[in-house]
């Protein structure tokens, strides 16, 4: 339908992101961060950094999932309009990384919502990090 | 009367019950009481300490913190050859020196421009995280990582400083410093950054003591305590500094601390490079560790992080306990609130340098008379902060950055 | 004489029980046992007279029969005198040091929630750092205690 198409024309053109750290150590998070200052310029690619879950394309989500942030994040994901994605940047949002074992700690990103792209690293490049974006949103041509 | 107003800052959905980590109680436009409560990045590392090895540990920890994660592996590395009594050699020490000032001049820049934002000057934001790749290009041209340095290990370090990747350090610290003096004159006579940044999350000295701050929050209340000087680790002792205290006990003095100390570690930086020993980077270490245990104390970049390890003869650690340094400052926290606009809140609480993990972004704000309970999240309280200055004439958007 | 040895020989003085109670490891290192009862006059003796204002943290361990609790103070001159205390499981309850060291508060509530250890005079509030909905009776420190995920791959092998 002509309207799918606008949207979804819209959406490859410039995903709207919002960010949410479910327990990392930060390194992941200043790294998306530096994505979007001007040496790697995510901006460049459409993409801007939203506030309000309601807003936003794609989830992106750094950290394990702590017992504490499990309900929180179920409930951000469950705001987004659909269509949504979320992307798990950092060895620890794909799988709980080095913390998997530890009490208090749930797992990856998927133990708790769907995953559409997976950012391996510790921490994940910024480089790594748009290449992740930017594949998805390609996939979304699909 | 005014209205007492209570508003949760924090979670995405109103009906929501989740902790929040901040609870506001509002007089109008001021902040009367505030409350703190934390846990949410509890992993339950010290524990999955127990049963790994010390290597293995050293993995674990460097993790706590990815923005000082060189304090935590140092400082508890430093407590493990102390159990087991080793020697490291001269240069390792010289070598885990250069890391950490590297990792502080990281640290601050990413402050500065973390500051920035809060406030709405996003130009500087943008000029310091560019900056800020200037030092991160030499941590992975030294280490392997821009984050996570993995550096040491036990009895010493993994990698040496060859003499051209020394050339590379001093070229780019000269940048660095030529920048960092550019950005503190900004700071210091923009009659807008004074307005917003000056006698604003008042922290008396008396208080800061009491309540046992550190690091550059409680410099900038005069508190001088600096674990590098007073209780020296490392090659410390053998290199000229200086401590970098400030009398303002407001947020601009904290901002003019951390713009100093970056000075002082350019120039601790510059010894270390120049005067580095010969030798080896490693001294052999036992797998398993005697029944002895040791404090190392370690000036981060946001304080005083504290590592107790005792060992028991066996391969793992008995006990490993780690006090990150913004959890002692969290005490100081509603004291800087209450009595102030909630328009200064987001300045105030980043002054503190805290760890993104440590606050989560999530404050609760209540009114008390009407018993409204709404939800105000981080980035709209951010808003407001920075309309609510420019109402009263203090546009951080307008300040011009030249270079 | 050392700073710190002048420092052990004054408080061996004013309190003569602890005599003998005292360790010096190295510069700027030292411990002391305390009784439980006695330590708070000691803190006040500390804070007060010898400036020993900082209390860093509160490390619990689980040492077999007894808790144990080690408690940093230093003061400007860079001197950590590690205050212990003990516990027998038996009769696990200890005293606040709120009305010494103000900054205090987290590092005791810390002690409850992962040792099951009550600290006397400690203000009612939130668990921390565990979450709020953490079932009772269970202490992560406790050498006894054993996650409920331990068995999931990546976990150390032997």
């Amino acid at each position: 339908m002509v309207l799918d198409k606008v949207v979804n024309w819209a959406r490859i053109k410039s995903p709207w992101i919002l960010h949410y750290n479910s327990g990392s150590c930060n390194a992941c998070d200043i790294e998306t961060l530096a994505a979007l200052t001007p040496r790697y310029d995510l901006e460049r690619f459409g993409v801007l950094l939203k506030a309000v879950p309601r807003h936003a394309d794609v989830l992106v989500c750094t950290g394990a999932v702590t017992k504490q942030s499990r309900e929180r994040l179920k409930r951000i994901y469950e705001q987004m309009a659909e269509p949504k994605f979320v992307v798990a940047v950092g060895t620890c949002a794909c799988s709980g990384g080095v913390f998997r074992g530890c009490y208090c700690i749930e797992g990856g990103i998927d133990a708790v919502i769907p995953v559409s792209a997976y950012i391996p690293g510790c921490a994940a490049r910024p480089e790594a990090i748009i290449d992740g974006v930017v594949k998805l949103v390609s996939s979304l041509k699909k | 009367m005014s209205k007492r107003v209570i508003i949760p800052l924090g979670p995405q959905h109103p009906a929501l019950k989740e902790p929040e980590s901040f609870t506001l109680y509002l007089e109008g436009e001021r902040v009367a009481a505030s409350n703190v409560t934390l846990g949410y990045n509890h992993r339950g590392i010290e524990k999955a300490c127990e049963e790994r090895s010390y290597i293995q540990c050293l993995y674990l920890l460097e993790r706590v913190c990815g923005i000082c994660s060189h304090s935590h592996t140092t400082a508890f590395i430093t407590a493990a050859e102390e159990v087991a009594q080793l020697e490291i050699p001269k240069r390792a020490k010289y070598i885990r020196t250069l890391i950490g000032e590297l990792e502080r001049v990281h640290s601050h820049l990413l402050w500065v421009g973390v500051a920035a934002h809060e406030i709405g000057f996003d130009t500087l934001f943008m000029y310091s995280w560019r900056d800020r790749e200037v030092v991160m290009d030499i941590l992975a041209m030294l280490t392997g990582n821009r984050v996570q340095y993995s550096i040491n290990t036990l009895g010493g370090v993994r990698r040496d400083v060859s003499d051209s990747q020394k050339e590379e350090i001093l070229k780019a610290i000269d940048i660095l410093e030529e920048r960092t003096k550019y950005y503190i004159d900004v700071v210091t006579t923009e009659t807008t950054m004074m307005g917003r940044l000056k006698n604003v999350g008042g922290l008396t000295h008396e208080i800061a003591t009491k309540l046992n701050a550190l690091g550059p929050l409680a410099r900038a209340s005069g508190v001088d305590r600096d674990i590098r000087r007073d209780d020296p680790y490392l090659v410390y002792d053998e290199i000229p500094f200086n401590v970098i205290t400030n009398d303002g006990c407001d947020v601009f003095g904290r901002v003019v601390v951390r713009a100093l100390e970056l000075i002082e570690s350019y120039r601790i930086i510059r010894y270390v490079v120049k005067n580095m020993p010969d030798g080896d980077l490693t001294v052999k270490a036992p797998r398993k560790l005697p029944a002895n245990e040791a404090t190392v104390r370690y000036e981060a970049p946001r304080g005083e992080d504290l590592h107790y390890v005792r060992g028991n003869g066996t391969e793992k650690p008995e006990r490993v306990k780690l006090r990150a340094p913004t959890m002692a400052n969290l005490a100081s926290i509603s004291y800087m609130l209450d009595g102030g606009y909630l328009a200064d809140v987001p300045i105030v609480i980043a002054a503190i340098d805290p760890c993104f993990s440590c606050t989560d972004r999530a404050i609760s704000i209540k009114q008390i008379d009407s018993g409204r309970e709404g939800t105000l999240e981080w980035n709209n309280l951010r808003t407001y902060s920075i309309e609510w200055y420019k109402n009263h004439g203090f546009d951080a958007h307008k300040i011009k950055l030249s270079r | 004489m050392s700073k710190e040895e002048n420092l052990v020989a004054e408080l061996t003085q004013k309190f003569p029980f602890l005599s003998e109670k005292f360790v010096i490891v190295r510069a700027r290192r030292i411990t002391v046992e305390v009784d439980r009862d006695n330590v708070l006059d000691v803190f006040k003796y500390l804070y007060s007279v010898h400036k020993f204002d900082f209390l860093s943290t509160i490390t619990g361990l689980d040492s077999v029969e007894n808790f144990e609790f080690i408690y940093p103070v230093s003061n400007f001159e860079g001197i950590l005198l590690s205050v212990k205390i003990f516990a027998p499981k038996t009769d696990p309850v200890i005293k606040s040091v709120l009305e010494v060291y103000k900054g205090a508060i987290y590092y005791e509530r810390e002690l409850e929630d992962m040792f099951g250890v009550k600290v006397e005079g400690l203000p009612a509030g939130r668990h921390y750092p565990l979450p709020e909905d953490w079932p009772e009776g269970e202490y992560p420190l406790r050498k006894d205690w054993k996650p409920k995920n331990a068995d999931q791959p990546n976990k150390v092998e032997e």
